[in-house]
């Protein structure tokens, strides 16, 4: 059985790999967070006993799970929304902030120093948004495999699919992946 | 390039991309990742039923009882319902059995006319009598 410890160590480990993914499925960041949350809570709650070599799978389902929820509920928030936007003023440079598109002066030091990084950054960008754009089922397969480091057996089982669906599912991601990043001027 | 060299290089940008979350996102996840931690119970160390256990159950964060330990709950308090019923039935048959003995010692004296003369002018003796007797 999981002790305290160990489920701390593990929700510490977890936790900023859980808010990416769950990131790139709704692209809101509070809703993210929110998700993680309540992964958390869930899997705290109610698995807290579990082994802790069974933390990993359980998570990544519970984590799925809360991400296919949050789907469901905006789906029936939307339509509300949508019946009652059209009476709802638009002022949409409300929340514009001048500094956040304040750049710095060409040839300042500040500039120069950040150059590298600002570049990596920006590619690390466009790949957490190819990341993002790929299908849901794709991506849950690609990220479980290649980022989450399970296995093909493990990832069927978390995502309650044969073997071979997973396998296809990363293929697939890993193409698509590949040459979206290419279109975008990206070589691995 | 193949599948893993690529996925692997991915995982590598990814990383990354998770290890420069800004203070905001982070400090939310430490206060999620705490009010989690709240919530975890302590793992279960004695399997052994004891009285406290039955208080706890009642309420939601307490252990749970399978159907056996349930079952070992109802147990004595089903033998103690059946005993209960038992002596009632017993002390019916018992006070049942001392009124027809009464009644019977009753008839005899009536009919021995062993009784005092004021008790038949006495109307609540007739009304008993009629009573007892309609009961029977």
């Amino acid at each position: 059985m999981a002790s305290g410890k160990e489920l701390a160590d593990f929700l510490a480990g977890v936790e900023r790999r859980a808010f990416k993914q769950a990131q790139y499925a709704v692209r809101d960041a509070d809703a993210a967070l929110d998700i993680v949350q309540e992964a958390m809570m869930k899997l705290s709650e109610k698995y807290g006993d579990r082994p802790a070599a069974e933390l990993p799978p359980l998570f990544t389902r519970i984590l799925q799970n809360a991400t296919h929820d949050f789907f469901r509920r905006q789906k029936v928030r939307s339509t509300w929304v949508t019946l009652f936007s059209a009476l709802s003023p638009h002022n949409e440079d409300d929340n514009f902030d001048p500094l956040e598109t304040l750049e710095a002066m060409p040839g300042s030091q500040s500039a120069e120093s950040a150059a590298d990084q600002v570049e990596r950054s920006q590619v690390i960008a466009i790949i957490e948004e190819e990341v993002g754009r790929l299908p849901t089922r794709q991506r849950e397969a690609f990220l479980a495999r290649y980022w989450e480091e399970m296995d093909v057996a493990e990832t069927a089982a978390l995502m309650g699919c044969s073997e071979g669906s997973v396998k296809t599912h990363c293929s697939r991601a890993t193409h698509s992946l590949a040459r979206a990043l290419r279109a975008r001027g990206i070589t691995l | 390039m193949n599948e893993n060299e690529f996925g692997y290089q991915i995982r590598q940008a990814l990383n990354e991309a998770a290890g420069q979350l800004d203070y905001k996102t982070t400090y939310r996840l430490e206060q999620a990742r705490a009010a989690a931690l709240a919530r975890h119970r302590a793992p279960a160390t004695a399997p052994a039923w004891n009285p406290s256990m039955l208080a706890a159950g009642a309420g939601s964060g307490g252990p749970r009882l399978g159907w056996f330990g349930g079952f070992g709950v109802a147990a004595p308090v089903i033998a103690l319902a059946i005993g209960f019923i038992g002596i009632y039935q017993w002390q019916q048959q018992g006070a049942q059995e001392q009124r027809i003995s009464d009644l019977a010692a009753m008839d005899f004296a009536v009919l021995m006319d062993e009784n005092p003369i004021g008790a038949y002018a006495d109307k609540g003796f007739g009304a008993l009598l009629r009573g007892e007797t309609e009961d029977l």
